[in-house]
């Protein structure tokens, strides 16, 4: 799995390759938003267009992401939702908490508006 | 005319990376006995999930033990039983979470269970006598989307 990051003026967009199924792997991603907030980066975006697969374990970690942030004051937004990955997001309701974009322009975007 | 029950079986080591495979048996299969698109998908994920509990709970991620995973196809059912020979588990001991509370207290985790139980008709825990533990899920035909 990989990790490209972005900025975006205050906004960093984290772009995920890869499987969000537990593990080491998936953990990084939580760890970068940690790594992020230390740096006072609050406004986060992952976009999960390269995302082919995630399990109840990558959705712990989207949910330990936003928790962090909401802890710190800031926020997440996700975008790039594959069809797959939106069907787990709806049958668990979690589709609720997080506020999804099409783009990262349009994450970007709807931190300013 | 009625179909008979076919049984087939894979056996792998219980590493993350195996989990496509898991995947694509059990997807291939279930179009095969008829189910839809947003079926295969919810089949898919909750026999992913089930392997996952094994790997991360049963065998606490040792990469070198078995899973063995049987999917049988009958008339009006697909079912998916998965083995393992390691920690037992008491899923009685995992409540479902309430959902609408799961949210409001942003928490992390504990989501397993419950995408299985939702995805899937019915999901039976045992511990057989020779010491594996058995995840045994149903779905149904009659109730495909």
């Amino acid at each position: 799995m990989k990790i490209d990051v972005k900025e975006y003026n205050d906004v960093t967009v984290l772009t995920v390759r890869g499987n969000l199924m537990g593990g080491p792997e998936t953990l990084a991603v939580h760890e970068k938003v940690k790594e992020l907030i230390d740096q006072k980066r609050l406004k986060i975006a992952i976009d999960l267009s390269s995302v082919k697969w995630m399990n109840s374990s990558g959705l712990g970690t989207m949910m330990g992401c936003m928790s962090s942030l909401k802890n710190a004051g800031g926020d997440l937004k996700l975008c790039g939702v594959t069809e797959k990955v939106k069907s787990l997001f709806m049958i668990t309701k979690l589709i609720t908490i997080f506020d999804t974009h099409d783009t990262p322009e349009d994450a970007v975007a709807a931190f300013s508006g | 005319m009625t179909r008979k029950t076919t049984s087939y079986r894979l056996k792998l080591p219980s590493r993350t990376d195996n989990l496509e495979t898991v995947r694509k048996f059990v997807a291939d299969l279930a179009r095969k006995a008829g189910f839809g698109k947003e079926d295969i998908h919810k089949i898919e994920l909750a026999v992913d999930e089930a392997c996952t509990n094994v790997i991360e709970h049963a065998y606490e991620n040792a990469e070198d033990q078995d899973i063995d995973i049987v999917v049988k196809l009958g008339p009006q059912k697909l079912t998916v039983i998965v083995t393992d020979r390691g920690k037992t588990f008491s899923p009685g001991d995992i409540e479902t979470p309430d959902m609408e509370q799961y949210i409001a207290e942003l928490r992390v985790g504990g989501l397993g269970i419950y995408l299985m139980r939702t995805l899937m008709d019915k999901v039976q825990y045992r511990s057989l006598p020779d010491g594996k533990n058995q995840v045994k899920m149903e779905k149904y035909l009659e109730k495909r989307s």
